[in-house]
This record gives structure tokens, C-alpha cells and sequence, in this order.
């Protein structure tokens, strides 16, 4: 290392303060492993063959001239993998194509060899005989009354709740409050539309990848670019019909997930080869199979109508979606169910109805990806709020203020708010935004709001006191790169009053981490914090009992100083946590471990409020909330839109690392920006036209604004470590809402159809009348 | 398809190195496979991403679009070569500073994209910084705080 | 497995090229190793032509003429300080290619020769009237850049010929642009066009890339303009023979008719530019 002026990164730093993530330095000087890194002793290369139909009946395998090829170990198929299947809400995906194949890019074989492009190469000289069958490409053509079936034993299949699947319908929510349609009778104004959004591909910049082993017992060591080590366990083990006791999940440094490495990819493939090679095996997806076979975020359908009083008070908002499913389960009827409890927005509206159809295709799995649904029910439900204030000549600060939800209130369907910043987030864009340009040309305004949830589902720490006194934490929480790690180890450190640097963070590991559901929903810094917190409060507390048995006092008598001290009040001796894990490792008591485990138990629905029918998360979070303003210029040539300055306000309860919270909402923002404007993913019939960067755009460094300000406002939450909620994907949600409302703004047009590409801007330029088709 | 091996000479790092590769292999695939270079990282194998970036005789190049061939008696240098560089640990203290790292798989190549900047223009605008990185794709910053690293290392570098 | 062979004169990477079946000229590989990398492409043998001293460096001739060899990178195209006034356009979309490190990497040469519809080179070239110097088994040539391009992707090059060299007429005292709209910076183009005005400002030559097989050029219509360059009327009939010209497609970067659209719009942007129009009373 050669800085050459070596500063130490991790002093004392705690709560609130931004202290460099712990893996910076490794990352900087390209020492960080990722899953592409690993060898392995006498390791083979894995690679895939995927399906050329979007939907056929499988005959029957020639592997012969493959198996002949050089370098080839073991090739596996459908033929290999047992009738196991896995699904977060729906267990309805084989390993790799077993029987049929579902989509085009589809694993239908995969082969293990000496180099990637000796199993590349063999992989093409692998024969499937396939039965064409007629495929179902929109959500509109699978509900059709002839339609071909995806899942024939979809009836059969194991559910987690009441998804209400028929033919190709995978699940079906109904979420209503209030009375709807008497309330239309009592609104002044109403506005209506049918809006649609696109497939987003998360381009993580690392694409998935995966490495088995299998050691003399039979036992699986799998290492993986995952969001989630347990849900690659439970994924793998129920696709392969492994006891989850026979495998191990661990994870090296990941190259970001934003949902697409949360269930599995192509673990339970490279699983099965290692088990059938008797060899290591690595597989790491191409870039081209990463946009093919991994998963992307849903495209939908909206239909949205919005009542309002003449006072801009809300009355009554309907909401229908028809959500493409892809070939998969996945994570869809958890975000189609989570889209219609978010789509009134974070506003009081007492009558309200949600319904949503999530339909099989045979295109790629759709599934969790930042935002869960909340972008697309967004774009329509921030235009019709500033529809509705145009048509009563409210300013789009006024018209929301009048309507915001307040702490104690209760969501729609149910769960009760806790803390609420949004006014304050709404109040810092409004103040920051106001006036003009600083070239005094008047500014192109557009702004939304979102709230989002933080919480969901079972977690755990451990924390250790080493024996002389600094602290091992293990919660199981992969870090995907936003620094997890360090909010854990900012919170342990925090609560056990030590140096930020005396607390080391162990990676996941199926075998010796507690669980924790994932890195996904908000919820790492919120849930798993938690749990850190209470941890370490129990070492504490352990520490006291040593201290009190030490110095001979009432434990009441004592208090925990700063740098791992604990002392009697009014007095200045005291003794170290070295001294007491000491003691408590060789002498007495036993070393210090403190444990918490939890789940996010508060329930979504509250009967005595709303009718919920197939809603996928009984207990679902917290919320946080953000107002995100953006100044936009279009192009008099192409139409095409950039954002000129952008002022994105969160409340995130309590910011544990203030500059990681900042990079969250640069970072979802400039996502978001891409996702409103040009990212698209486009089917050419059955295959995807571009999985590729060169063909899939993403925002550059030029394409983004320099200036995105960022406010943090805290409104601690009474439930959350320190106050803190999530924080992820809070800087997403807004930016297709407010984009579309600014644009709408600068054009006159107003805007139905994502992506807001020059030639659809350019074309409502030309005929500014008329909602856009 | 049998594998044949060529045996190429080059300078890596600093050192000459002879290794055996596959005949028509990317400087990509013989640094990672064969030399277990792993700082110049696959993101896309289509020159678009940037995470493979390397310099060949001090320009910086998409290793994955470069043949190793090519680079017979040229020198490759990568990060694992930039210790005792005075522009890259400047580089990369502001980069763990100001939060430019994130997930961390596009930091290699912005900052060897950075770097070259730095060289040829040591006290950059904003808007230039863009313009040099606008080559290396980020998802996980916004690049906000990466441009922010590379004019705060510009500045101190001029002081 | 591909060979990679060097040869050192263009005789000798021609003779390999036609003794060699399935071999292809290796210039800067930005695009050729790209598609090799996709499977697109599986040559035999790659000739690389980074050795051969008469494909490099931008001269200007005695009578002012400028001839860009092949083998020279987007970098020193776009740095050069020979290309001014009239080819001042090619400078501009050499520096719109891609981004700065492609650039290091991407010729001139491959460029032309690879021929896509949306890259940046051939409109600009068209509209600087540029010749390509061409050698092959059956000795050398030039041709036309407007004679160049045959169809979608295909060329007047045939099997073994190498493009050895770009002539570029002097460069003449007259202002230049090049305009690219693109999804993001660093795409390929969507649309783009090349204009340059004449020296007496009454006239203009004008290219527009991505709309059709090749750049599409209307001289004629460039004849009838001249003196016009402000008459609204005579400028939309003149961009309307260029839609004519076109014969855009569907793409991910948009389509046909966005395409058809643009044209008009930024052969007007571009003017504007060039030739502001003065307020006269
Ligand atoms: C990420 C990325 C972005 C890009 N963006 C753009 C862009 O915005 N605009 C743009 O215009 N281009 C763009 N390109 C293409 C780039 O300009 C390439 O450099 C160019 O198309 C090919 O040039 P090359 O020297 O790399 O040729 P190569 O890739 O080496 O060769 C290309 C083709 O031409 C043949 N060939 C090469 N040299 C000769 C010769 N002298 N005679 C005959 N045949 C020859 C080869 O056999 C091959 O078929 C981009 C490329 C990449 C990787
Ligand atoms: S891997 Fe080379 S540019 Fe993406
Ligand atoms: S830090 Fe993840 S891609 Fe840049």
C-alpha cells in the first residue's frame, strides 16, 4: 500500500458519522475478491446452454458428441435434476429446464470442462429435441381464453399464501377501503388514465456467477454473487432436493444486486454440476446471458383514476394493474401485492381500491428490483396528484401537503405510521428549488413523493467479545456493496461505546451466521440493526455483571465510558473489556456472546378497516419517505429530456453513515433517471432484442446532473436502531413521477408510456393535446 | 476445438513475464486465467462497460478488446502495478473518502480512466471529469461522488 | 482459436488475407474483437495490420490534400489540428465516437471498412467528399466515398482489399459541425448529421448518418439550396428530399418514423449553428 499520506480511515467513528466503508481500500486497489475471482484446486469452468424456443416440449437429449469434445468433465439437464422446485411465493421453477422450456435463454443444459471455452464450445454441440409448442407473449394474450398453458400442475404447486392461480394467471391481490365507487358521486374533479412502464434490467456491473464444491462426504460448499446466502441455500436445497444441512452458502464481495441476485440465478445449476463432476465448478455468466437468464424488473399496465374535492382535498383514488409475470414466480406476487398497498401514495385518501392480475408468459422472470413495484404505480399516481392540482390551480407543494399521511395515521389497508418526515422532505426540496436558474432562465419543475418500507421478515446477530476486548459481529447480512457491513459495525459500536475499527464484521456463512433473510427491501440497517443493537446491548449487560463482580459494586452503580470501560459513576477507576472478556474466558462466567433474533411481526391488514384478499406480505414495515424535485431540459431537436439539477429529500429516521445514505439517492436516482428515460429491455417476438450494453443503455457520467442534492431529514423512528429506517430504494421510486411531471411541464404533454424517450417527447411536443398513446 | 497455446512475452507490472496462452486470447482472458490478474474485471467482454480498463504503454485500453498478441514486447500495466504511483494513492484516498466506491467492480477501471485524465490535464473541470469517465459505467453511485474524488484529488495533486 | 498473424507491408497482409479462407484484417479490434467475443464472427486468422508503417499518421500533401492512413486511432483524428474549417466535421465525430478510451483504441480504417449505418465516420467523410485508398490482390484503387457503401452493411470492398488510406480534398475556410443525437453519451448514433457551408456562406454540403444503408447525401438538392440557406421554404423542400433519400429501420435506438423526423430537425439545429441567422430589421 503506498498512499502516501497513510491517514487511518476507521477512527472512532459511530453513529451519524461518515466514516469510509470497510471494504474502500480493497476495492481501490483491485484486491477485493468477487465470485469470478475464486479458484479452486483441480476447478472446472461451467457455461450453459440456453433454450432457442420461448416454449416447447423437451424429447430428449444427444449428449453424445458434447461428452466427446475436449475438456468436457460432465454435462448435466432436466434429466439430472429431481422434480424439486423452488419459489419464493410459488414453487414453481425446476434447477434448469426439466420437461419444457419456458423461455428463450431458458438453462437447458449446462458443462462442466477444463476452460470457459472448452464448455462454451461444447455446449453447442449439445442436441435437444425440442416440441414446439404456441407461446404467450403479453399478459393480455395469457388470461385469452385459448391460451397455451405455462404451468399445467400450477394447481398443484406449493403456495405460500393465497395466491388464487388459475390457467395462467399466477396470482391475483384485492385490496380495497372505503366505498369507491359511491365516493366518485362526491368529487369535484377526477382524472383517469392508462398509463404502461417497461422491463428494466438491473445491470449490476458484476454479472452472476457462481462455484460449487463437493467434499469426500458429499457435502456442498457453494460460493455465490447473492443477495441473500440463506435464500441460495433454501433455493438450491429445494431445487435439488438437498436436506439444507448438506450445504453451505457463502459470499465474496458482490458487484451490486438491486434485487437480480436476491433468489436464485444459476446457483442450483452450478450445484448440480459440482455434484456430477465430483469437481470444483465455477460458472460465471456472459454479460449477454446475465440480461437472458437472470430477471428484470416488471413491466406493467396501470389503469389509475384519482377524485379529488374542489379544495385539493383527496377523495378517492381505483387502481388495476395487469402485471407480466415472465415465465416465473419469483419474487412477482410479492411486488404486484406490495405496488397495490403503495399505489395511493404516502396520502390520506379514504376510499380506495386496488386490484392486480399477474399473468405467466414465456419471456425471462420478472422480479424484485429496486422500488418492488412502487416505481410503476408511482409514474401514474404522481401525474394525476399534479393533474388534479393543474385543474384546481394548486402548486404541486400545496396540492400534496393538503393530503399527506401524518404519524398515526394508518396506511391503506392498514399498518400504522410511525415516524413521518415527509413535510419536512417536501419543505427542504421546495426551499432549495425555488426561484430560477442561475442563469435566471426559469426552471422546468416537476416533483413527487414516495413512502417505502423497511422491515419484512426474520434476522439475527451475533455479537462476540474476542478475548481482548474488541468485538466480532456476524448477522449473516451480505453486503452488496452499500455498505451494510459498516452501518452494522456503526451500530455495534455505537451501542458498546468502542472505536468503530474494534469491531470486525464476519461475512455470511450458512453454517456459522445467524439468518437474515437478505439484502433487499430497505430492511439491512432497519431489521438487522435492530438485532445488532440488542446483541450488543446483552454483551454489555454481561460486561456489567463481570465489572460489578470485579470492583465489588451494584451493577447499578456502573456505567460504560467510551473505548470499552465500564466504571463506577463518580469514579475514575474502572476496568477494560480486555480485562473482563479475560476473566470471562478463562476464569469466569464464560465468553461474552450476545444473541438477538427477530421478524418483523407488526400485520399489514387491518380487518376492521379493509377487505385483503391474496395480499403476499402479512407483515410487512416501516416506513420511510422521500420528495424528490427535478429541473429538466428538452431537447427542440430530439425531444430528449435531461435532468438539469435534481433535490431529492429522504426521511430515513436516522442517518447511521450520513455520505451512505447521500450515495443511496445518488445512486437510485440516477437509476431511476435511466429508467424513466431510455432503458428499456425490447422483445423482438420471443427474444430479447437487446441483451447487451451496447444496445441496453445506461446512464454515463455525461448523462447524469452534476448538481443532485441531497437532504437527509431525520425523524427518528421509535422501533429502529438509533431511530434509523431504510434507505435504499427510497432515491428510486420518485424519478419516473417527477421526471413525467416535468417534462409535462417544459412540453405542455402529458406523458402515459415509459420509457420518456426523445421520440416520445418530441411526438407530444407536436401535439402537446393529447395523453400519449 | 483444441486449446493451442502461445507463449507471449510482456512486460506486466514492471517485470517481464512469458506465459502461455490461448492463441487468439484477449488480454483479458490471459490476465485473469493465466496470470490470475484479477483487478481488470469481465463486466461486459464488449468494450462498453470499462471494468476491464488497463494501460498498454501507459494509454489506458479495454483489455477485453485487446490481443494479447498484440501486446508482444509492449508493457501492460494494471492496478496490481500502480503501488508507488503518486496520482493513483491520491486517487484512491479521495475515492474511500468521498463514498465513490460502492460495490466496488467498476472502481478499478474508473480510476485507471481517472488517472489518465489526471495526466493529461491536472486540473480538470467538472464537466471534463465526466467527459473522461463517461466510458466506465457506474450503477451503484450516480457518479456524483466519484467526480467529487477525482476533482478533490486534482486539487490536492496541484496544491 | 484464432491465429493472429503481422505482417509488415500491405502486400504481404493481402497475401495472407487471400491465402488464408477464413481470415479478417485486425485493425483497432473495438469492433471485430467485440464480435469474435459474442460469437458473432469466428475468424481462422486475424491479420493485424498495427505493424505496417504505411497505414499510420495523418500527412498533408503538396497540394494540401490530407491523407489519413488507416491504422490511425480515433484519438489522433480527433486531436488533429489539420482538420480545419471545412474538415473541421470529422474532428467533431471522431470525438463523438464512443469515449475516450475506445478512442485509444478504434481507426479510421476500421471504422469505414466495418460500415455500420450508425457510426460516425461515413457521414462526415461523405460530407468532406473524401476518396478511400483501397489495395488488393489485384493492386490498388480509389474510390469515391460516395460510391462506397452498396447496402445495409455492405461495401464496394472486396475479398482481400484493404482500405490503406482516407484522402481528404484541402480543407477550405468555412465552418464545420457534426451533430449526433444518441440515447446516451457514447451510443451509437440514432441520427446525426455532417454539414459544412461553403466559404462564401451561400451554400452548404450535408450528410445524414443512420437513416438509411449509407450516409445519405443529395447534391443536387445542395445545388438548388445554394443562396437559399434562409429561405424557410427552400430549406424544408431541400430537407424534404433528404427524407426521401432515407430508408431508415426499427431499432432500439428508435424508430423509422423518429428517424424520418430527425432529419428535418437537425438539419435546421445544425444551421443554426453554422449560419445563425442574423436579426435584420
Ligand atoms: C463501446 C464501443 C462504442 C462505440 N461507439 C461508437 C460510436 O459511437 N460511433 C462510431 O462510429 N463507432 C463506435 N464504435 C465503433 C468504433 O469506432 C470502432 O473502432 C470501429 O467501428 C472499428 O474500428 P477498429 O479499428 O476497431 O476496427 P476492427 O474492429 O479491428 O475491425 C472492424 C472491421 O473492419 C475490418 N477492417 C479493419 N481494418 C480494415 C482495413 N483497413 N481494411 C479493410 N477492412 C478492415 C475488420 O476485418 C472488421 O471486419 C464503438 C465501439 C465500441 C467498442
Ligand atoms: S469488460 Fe471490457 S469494457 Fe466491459
Ligand atoms: S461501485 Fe458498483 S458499479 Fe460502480
Amino acid at each position: 500500500m503506498s498512499l502516501d499520506q497513510p491517514e487511518p480511515i476507521f477512527v472512532g467513528g459511530t453513529v451519524g458519522q461518515s466514516v469510509a466503508k470497510t471494504d474502500s481500500l480493497e476495492k481501490v486497489q483491485g484486491r477485493a475478491e468477487y465470485i469470478a475471482d475464486l479458484y479452486r484446486p483441480g476447478m472446472l469452468h461451467g457455461a450453459i446452454l440456453a433454450s432457442p424456443h420461448a416454449h416447447a416440449r423437451i424429447r430428449g437429449y444427444d449428449l453424445s458428441e458434447a461428452m466427446q469434445a475436449p475438456g468436457v468433465v460432465a454435462i448435466i439437464t432436466g434429466d439430472d435434476v429431481g422434480e424439486g422446485r423452488m419459489g419464493a411465493f410459488i414453487k414453481d421453477e425446476h434447477a434448469i429446464a426439466k420437461g419444457k422450456v419456458l423461455y428463450v435463454g431458458e438453462p437447458v443444459a449446462a458443462v462442466a470442462a477444463r476452460t470457459e471455452e472448452e464448455a462454451r464450445h461444447a455446449c453447442r454441440l449439445i442436441k435437444v429435441d425440442y416440441e414446439e409448442l404456441p407461446a404467450v407473449l403479453s399478459p393480455e394474450e395469457g388470461l385469452a381464453r385459448d391460451a397455451p398453458i405455462l404451468h399445467e400442475h400450477l394447481a398443484e404447486y406449493i403456495k405460500v399464501f393465497d395466491a388464487g392461480s388459475d390457467g395462467n394467471l399466477c396470482s391475483r391481490t384485492e385490496l380495497s377501503e372505503g366505498d369507491v365507487d359511491a365516493a366518485w358521486a362526491d368529487c369535484d374533479v377526477i382524472v383517469e388514465g392508462e398509463y404502461t412502464t417497461q422491463p428494466q434490467a438491473h445491470v449490476s456491473m458484476e454479472p452472476c456467477g457462481a462455484l460449487a464444491e463437493v467434499d469426500a462426504a458429499g457435502r456442498v460448499t457453494l460460493w455465490s454473487a447473492n443477495q441473500s446466502v440463506f435464500r441460495v441455500q433454501a433455493n438450491v436445497c429445494e431445487s435439488l432436493g438437498l436436506p439444507m444441512s448438506r450445504l453451505r452458502s457463502l459470499t465474496p464481495r458482490v458487484g451490486a444486486g438491486f434485487g437480480n441476485k436476491m433468489e436464485p440465478h444459476i446457483q442450483p445449476i452450478t450445484v448440480a454440476l459440482a455434484m456430477k463432476a465430483m469437481r470444483p465448478v465455477k460458472l460465471i455468466l456472459s454479460r449477454e446471458e446475465d440480461f437472458e437468464m437472470v430477471r428484470a424488473r416488471h413491466p406493467y399496465r396501470v389503469r389509475m383514476k384519482t377524485g379529488a374535492k374542489s379544495d385539493g382535498t383527496l377523495v378517492a383514488r381505483e387502481c388495476e394493474v395487469l402485471v407480466e409475470c415472465g415465465a416465473f414466480a419469483d419474487d412477482s406476487p410479492g411486488v404486484m401485492g406490495y405496488s397495490l398497498l403503495m399505489c395511493g401514495g404516502p396520502y390520506r385518501i379514504p376510499h380506495m381500491k386496488a386490484s392486480g392480475k399477474l399473468v405467466y408468459t414465456n419471456k425471462l422472470r420478472f422480479g424484485a428490483f429496486r422500488g418492488f413495484g412502487n416505481p410503476q404505480v408511482l409514474f401514474a399516481g404522481e401525474q394525476q396528484i399534479d393533474q388534479i392540482g393543474e385543474k384546481l390551480g394548486l402548486d404541486p407543494f400545496t396540492i400534496r401537503r393538503r393530503n399527506l399521511l401524518r404519524r398515526g395515521d394508518q396506511w391503506f389497508v392498514g399498518p400504522r405510521i410511525g415516524s413521518n418526515g415527509l413535510g419536512r422532505c417536501l419543505d427542504a426540496v421546495e426551499q432549495a428549488a425555488k426561484g430560477a436558474r442561475a442563469d435566471g432562465s426559469p426552471r422546468n419543475f416537476g416533483l413527487a413523493v414516495t413512502a417505502h418500507i423497511s422491515g419484512l421478515l426474520g434476522t439475527g446477530a451475533i455479537v462476540r467479545m474476542l478475548e481482548d476486548g474488541t468485538i466480532s459481529l456476524n448477522t449473516g447480512a451480505t453486503d452488496i456493496g452499500q455498505g451494510s457491513d459498516t452501518v452494522l459495525a456503526q451500530i455495534c459500536a455505537e451501542e458498546l461505546k468502542l472505536p468503530f475499527d474494534q469491531v470486525a464484521v464476519a461475512s455470511p456463512d450458512t453454517d456459522g451466521s445467524p439468518y437474515n433473510w437478505g439484502t433487499t427491501a430497505s430492511r439491512v440497517t432497519y431489521t438487522t440493526g435492530r438485532a445488532v443493537k440488542a446483541a450488543a446491548k446483552k454483551v454489555v449487560d454481561q460486561a456489567m455483571d463481570h465489572a460489578a463482580e470485579i470492583l465489588d459494586c451494584d451493577v447499578a452503580d456502573l456505567e460504560l465510558r467510551e473505548g470499552g470501560r465500564i466504571g463506577r459513576h463518580g469514579s475514575n477507576t474502572d476496568v477494560t473489556f480486555a480485562q473482563i472478556s479475560g476473566r470471562a474466558h478463562w476464569a469466569a462466567g464464560g465468553p461474552l456472546v450476545g444473541s438477538e433474533t427477530l421478524v418483523f411481526d407488526e400485520p399489514t391488514h387491518d380487518p376492521k378497516r379493509a377487505i385483503a384478499l391474496g395480499l403476499p406480505f402479512p407483515r410487512i414495515g416501516v416506513f420511510s419517505f422521500a420528495a424528490l424535485g427535478v429541473d429538466v431540459d428538452v431537447d427542440d431537436t430530439s425531444g430528449q429530456v435531461s435532468v438539469h439539477e435534481a433535490w431529492s429529500a429522504a426521511d430515513v429516521g436516522r442517518a447511521i453513515n450520513p455520505r451512505l445514505v447521500e450515495v443511496q439517492l445518488h445512486g437510485g436516482f440516477v437509476q431511476g433517471l435511466g429508467y424513466s428515460l431510455y432503458e428499456e429491455m425490447v422483445w423482438d417476438g420471443a427474444r430479447l432484442a437487446n441483451p447487451s450494453l451496447m444496445d441496453y443503455k445506461v446512464p454515463t457520467a455525461r448523462d447524469v446532473p452534476d448538481a443532485i442534492h441531497t437532504f437527509i431529514i431525520e425523524d427518528p423512528d421509535p422501533t429502529g436502531p438509533f431511530g434509523a429506517k431504510g434507505a435504499g430504494e427510497i432515491g428510486l421510486n420518485a424519478a419516473p413521477g417527477a421526471i413525467a411531471n416535468a417534462v409535462a411541464r417544459a412540453t405542455g404533454a402529458r406523458h402515459a408510456h415509459l420509457p420518456l424517450t426523445g421520440e416520445r417527447v418530441l411526438a407530444g411536443m407536436l401535439d402537446p393535446g393529447a395523453l400519449q398513446d | 476445438m483444441m486449446v493451442k497455446k502461445v507463449l507471449h512475452s510482456l512486460t506486466l507490472n514492471g517485470e517481464e513475464v512469458q506465459v502461455a496462452t490461448a492463441a487468439g486470447a484477449t488480454l483479458l482472458q490471459t490476465l485473469r486465467e493465466d496470470l490470475r490478474i484479477l483487478s481488470s474485471k469481465r463486466g461486459c467482454n464488449q468494450g462498453v462497460c470499462g471494468a476491464c480498463t488497463v494501460l498498454v504503454d501507459g494509454t489506458p485500453v479495454r483489455a477485453c478488446l485487446t490481443l494479447t498478441a498484440r501486446c508482444e514486447g509492449h508493457a501492460v500495466q494494471t492496478m496490481e502495478g500502480m503501488d508507488g504511483d503518486r496520482v493513483m494513492a491520491t486517487l484512491q484516498r479521495h475515492m474511500v473518502q468521498s463514498g465513490g466506491v460502492q460495490c466496488g467492480f467498476c472502481t478499478g477501471g474508473v480510476l485507471i480512466s481517472a488517472r489518465d485524465l489526471l495526466e493529461a490535464d491536472p486540473t480538470p473541470s467538472r464537466e471534463a471529469v465526466k467527459t473522461a469517465l463517461s466510458g466506465n459505467i457506474c450503477r451503484c453511485t450516480g457518479y456524483r461522488t466519484i467526480v467529487d474524488a477525482v476533482c478533490g484529488a486534482a486539487e490536492e495533486l496541484s496544491q | 482459436m484464432t491465429e493472429v498473424l503481422s505482417p509488415l507491408t500491405v502486400d504481404d497482409a493481402i497475401a495472407l488475407l487471400v491465402e488464408h479462407d477464413e481470415a479478417m484484417p485486425l485493425a483497432g479490434g473495438a469492433t471485430l474483437i467485440a464480435m469474435r467475443n459474442a460469437s458473432l464472427v469466428e475468424p481462422s486468422h486475424l491479420v493485424s495490420l498495427d505493424r505496417i508503417a504505411e497505414l499510420r499518421g495523418i500527412d498533408r500533401t503538396a497540394d494540401g490534400t490530407i491523407r489519413i492512413g488507416a491504422m490511425t486511432r480515433h484519438c489522433d483524428t480527433a486531436a488533429c489540428a489539420e482538420l480545419t474549417g471545412s474538415l473541421h466535421v470529422l474532428r467533431r465525430a471522431a470525438g463523438m465516437i464512443a469515449n475516450r478510451v475506445v478512442r485509444n483504441m478504434g481507426t479510421m480504417g476500421g471504422a469505414v471498412a466495418n460500415a455500420d449505418p450508425a457510426a460516425d465516420y461515413l457521414p462526415a467523410l461523405a460530407c468532406c467528399d473524401a476518396t478511400l485508398e483501397i489495395a488488393g490482390p489485384e493492386g490498388r484503387r480509389s474510390l469515391s466515398i460516395h460510391d462506397y457503401v452498396d447496402d445495409w452493411y455492405e461495401t464496394a470492398l472486396g475479398e482481400g482489399e484493404i482500405i490503406t488510406a482516407i484522402m481528404l480534398p484541402a480543407p477550405v475556410e468555412a465552418p464545420s459541425a457534426y451533430r449526433k443525437i444518441a440515447r446516451v453519451s457514447g451510443d451509437y448514433a440514432t441520427a446525426s448529421c455532417a454539414m459544412a457551408l461553403d466559404p462564401d456562406g451561400q451554400g452548404l454540403r450535408v450528410a445524414i448518418g443512420a437513416c438509411g444503408p449509407g450516409p445519405l447525401r443529395d447534391r443536387a438538392g445542395e445545388d438548388a439550396l445554394r443562396g437559399k440557406l434562409h429561405d424557410p421554404a427552400a430549406l424544408a423542400e431541400f430537407a424534404g428530399r433528404l427524407v426521401a433519400l432515407a430508408d431508415p429501420v426499427d431499432d432500439v435506438r428508435g424508430s423509422a418514423e423518429y428517424r424520418l423526423r430527425l432529419i428535418p430537425r437537425l438539419v435546421a439545429s445544425v444551421l443554426s449553428e453554422l449560419a445563425p441567422q442574423k436579426e435584420t430589421a
